[in-house]
C-alpha cells in the first residue's frame, strides 16, 4: 500500500481472504493507510521519542542520538535493492 | 465494485455511525460509499469519519483551500474516487473547477493564490511528494503566514485524509456513490 499501491488488486485481495474476513481487511487497511499518512507528517516534524529503552526521560538531542535521525525505511531497501 | 463490498444502508444500525454518513452525504467527502465500507468496523468508521469531518470541515484554515488540497492529493494518490468527490460547502463558497485543477497544476505560477494558499499548497504536495523538503526552512516560511496550531491543523488533514485515498484506491476503483 505504501510502496506500490497498485499491486493491491482483486488476487490480492483474495489472497488476504483466505486470512482474514471482510471486517478485518477494513481494519487493516484503514490502519495501515492512516499509518502512511501520519508517519509521513510526523517526519516532517522531527520529534523523537521521549524515553531511552531503559525507561529514561531524555532531551530530543539525545534521542535523536539513541534512536538515529531518520528511521531505516523499507521503500529505502527496496530502492537499495 | 470495491474489493471489499460497502454493507448497505439498512445493515449500518448504529444511530452515531448513521449520524455521521448523513453529514458525509450533506458534505459531499467522503459521500456514502466509503463510510459504507468503513461500517464493517462500526468502531473504526465513527473515529476515522469524525476525524475526517473535522479536519475537513472545521477549524481555522479556509474550507475551499483544503478542498483544493485534498482533490490535489487525491490525484497523487491516483484514487478516483476521493479526487471525484467535490465539498458542496466549498462549491456553495464560490470554489471552482478552476481553482481546484489550478492547486494540482502549476499553483507557484498562478496569481489566483495568495502567497499563503501556495505556501500551504507546497506543504501538502512536498508531504507525500518528496517529504525531505517539509524541512526547518518550510515550517519557517509557513509560520510567516500561518498559526502553530493552524499548521497543525492542515498538517493533521492532509495526513488523515492522504491516509485514507491510499485505502480507498487499494479498494479498487469506484464511482463515488448515487444519490
Amino acid at each position: 500500500m505504501a510502496t506500490a499501491p497498485g499491486k493491491i488488486d482483486a488476487a490480492f485481495h483474495d489472497e488476504l481472504r483466505r486470512h482474514y474476513s471482510e471486517e478485518e481487511l477494513v481494519e487493516l487497511g484503514a490502519f495501515i493507510g492512516f499509518n502512511i499518512g501520519y508517519h509521513t507528517f510526523f517526519g516532517t516534524l522531527k520529534f523523537y521519542p521521549m524515553f531511552a529503552p531503559d525507561g529514561r526521560l531524555v532531551s530530543q538531542e539525545e534521542s535523536v542520538r539513541i534512536y538515529g535521525a531518520a528511521p531505516v525505511s523499507l521503500a529505502a531497501d527496496r530502492s537499495a535493492a | 465494485m470495491t474489493h471489499v463490498a460497502p454493507l448497505a444502508p439498512e445493515a449500518i444500525t448504529d444511530p452515531e455511525l448513521r449520524e455521521l454518513i448523513a453529514r458525509c452525504e450533506e458534505l459531499g467527502v467522503p459521500d456514502a460509499l466509503f463510510p459504507r465500507i468503513l461500517a464493517r468496523v462500526p468502531a473504526y468508521a465513527k473515529a476515522l469519519l469524525r476525524a475526517m469531518l473535522m479536519s475537513h470541515a472545521e477549524g481555522n484554515v479556509d474550507h475551499r483551500l483544503k478542498e483544493i488540497i485534498r482533490v490535489q492529493l487525491a490525484r497523487f494518490a491516483g484514487d478516483p474516487y476521493f479526487s471525484r468527490l467535490r465539498s458542496r460547502r466549498a462549491l456553495a463558497a464560490g470554489l471552482d473547477e478552476a481553482a481546484i485543477d489550478a492547486g494540482s497544476g502549476d499553483y507557484d505560477d498562478d496569481p489566483r493564490f495568495t502567497p499563503a494558499e501556495k505556501l500551504a499548497l507546497r506543504y501538502a504536495d512536498q508531504m507525500y511528494l518528496d517529504p525531505g523538503k517539509v524541512d526547518a526552512a518550510l515550517y519557517a516560511e509557513l509560520k510567516q503566514h500561518y498559526s502553530e496550531a493552524q499548521i497543525m491543523e492542515l498538517g493533521a488533514f492532509i495526513a488523515l485524509h492522504y491516509g485514507m485515498q491510499v485505502f480507498m484506491r487499494t479498494l479498487g476503483t469506484a464511482e463515488p456513490a448515487a444519490r
